[in-house]
């Protein structure tokens, strides 16, 4: 086997088992084929030294994300491991633009203007942005709302572009304000781009194969989550402020644990087949919650009331891994029963 | 039909290929313009061998290694049928229209 070989054999690893076993050497054949120049000489040199191309591995990758998160007409087990991620990704895109969405109104009670609200304490002053890189930071994060609503009408590349806007600017100002020495130097910022990256990525699932989001909810979802989780939370802070101890990995906790909590609640009057890329999806973003708040908490070494957050974070990463736990064994149990991905994958007989 | 479906159809159309004879024929109908990457070929392939409109004709060994060619099934040659005469349709739609819509005296769209 040729180093070449070698090298693509070794990226077509990402394709499921069953796939290379129906398709690999067909695939290493038709490479091979397609990086023979002609000349023998040339031909050689490439085959000892030569890689695939990037678009070669981008078409492999982009093959191996359609198979392993399948579409409707998928094996049910690559369709569940799909849907699970098409709906923590909604779910964690979903959190984002409501939060943004209330962050627009938090800055409007800190500046007085809504009334009907007790007047922010004084030890929270609005502070306008300092600098062009609070301007942008601020300005980047709004883009989560239109990243979120294109995704749901079923805008791909448009979601995926707009997110990229919510990620480098406040991704950028960390690192010029940490290299700068103006913020001590944290894991926090750099926990939630590298998770916010993964959103980005696995955005893929929505892919031409995977069945559309249906708007109607999803869209609901947004004020609904609005009036759910922000406005009660910032309403409770602005009289209590014990409360304001809670954080955004903090708070990405309590949701995932509640959200758990009502879906196996529901679990155990609707036990259909529907609820399985639920399970997975919750237990997906558990993991992602609990792995935040782990790599956010040696920044509290440095806080005040280290020992009071350390013990807040304590009883929420407790309390997503007492619901989680039950939520995950169930999820896997019910993976297991569904059918293995077949050797020859049953595919429908309408055209492509 | 994806564009990529209907022209690994079409490559098929007058004999049955290999992998990397999809792609090169592919390459040369679409003058340039649809360059086939492996793992897009293989993702097409699949869906329409599982959809019974392709399927294997024979193996060959070259060079040490085995080739596999792919031919058009009946089925496959009717898919493909439907699908230029409904691109046809599409494109002559267009075109009256375009005509219609041309300036009389200058012959320019107006």
């Amino acid at each position: 086997m040729s180093p070449l070989e070698e090298r693509y054999r070794f990226v077509l690893r990402l394709l499921p088992a069953a796939y290379r076993q129906k398709w690999e050497d067909d695939m290493v054949a038709a490479f091979l084929d397609s990086m023979d120049t002609g000349d023998p000489e040339t031909t050689a040199y490439v085959t000892d030294y030569g890689r695939p191309t990037l678009s070669e591995v981008a078409s492999i990758v982009s093959l191996a994300v359609r198979l392993r998160l399948g579409g409707a007409d998928a094996p049910p087990r690559s369709y569940a491991w799909g849907q699970a991620v098409r709906l923590s990704t909604l779910m964690a895109m979903l959190a984002h633009a409501v939060m943004v969405t209330a962050g627009i109104a938090v800055t409007l009670w800190l500046s007085g203007k809504i009334a009907w609200l007790p007047a922010p304490a004084l030890e929270w002053p609005l502070s306008p942005p300092s600098n062009i890189w609070h301007t942008a930071w601020n300005l980047a994060g709004y883009a989560w709302l239109p990243a979120y609503i294109a995704l749901v009408l079923g805008h791909r590349r448009v979601a995926q572009a707009v997110a990229l806007l919510a990620i480098v600017p406040p991704a950028i100002t960390t690192a010029v304000e940490q290299a700068a020495g103006d913020v001590p130097l944290s894991l926090s910022p750099w926990a939630m781009r590298f998770i916010d990256v993964v959103l980005l990525l696995a955005m893929a699932a929505f892919h031409h194969g995977a069945p559309p989001v249906p708007r109607r909810p999803w869209l609901l979802a947004l004020p609904i989550g609005i009036f759910l989780v922000p406005v009660p939370l910032f309403t409770i802070q602005a009289t209590r402020p014990a409360l304001r101890l809670l954080d955004w990995p903090g708070l990405s906790c309590a949701v995932v644990t509640v959200a758990m909590v009502v879906h196996l609640v529901g679990r155990v009057t609707n036990r259909s087949s529907r609820t399985l890329p639920w399970s997975l999806a919750l237990t997906l973003l558990a993991v992602t919650a609990l792995a935040l708040r782990t790599a956010t908490l040696p920044d509290y070494s440095n806080q005040a009331q280290r020992t009071t957050l350390t013990t807040i974070a304590s009883v929420e990463v407790i309390a997503v891994l007492a619901v989680g736990v039950p939520l995950a064994v169930l999820a896997i149990r019910a993976l297991r029963r569904l059918p293995p991905i077949p050797a020859v994958a049953p595919r429908p007989t309408t055209p492509t | 039909m994806t564009e990529p479906a209907f022209f690994i159809l079409t490559a098929l159309l007058d004999a049955p290929r290999h992998g990397y004879g999809v792609v090169a024929e592919v390459a040369e109908l679409s003058h340039g313009r649809v360059q086939l990457k492996i793992g897009s070929l293989y993702g097409v392939l699949d869906r329409l061998v599982g959809d019974g409109l392709v399927e294997l004709d024979r193996e060959e060994a070259w060079q040490g290694r085995l080739r596999r060619y792919y031919r058009l099934t009946e089925r496959g040659r009717h898919a493909l049928d439907a699908e230029a005469q409904r691109l046809a349709a599409n494109a002559r739609l267009a075109s009256t229209r375009l005509r219609e819509r041309r300036d009389p005296i200058a012959g320019t769209p107006s």
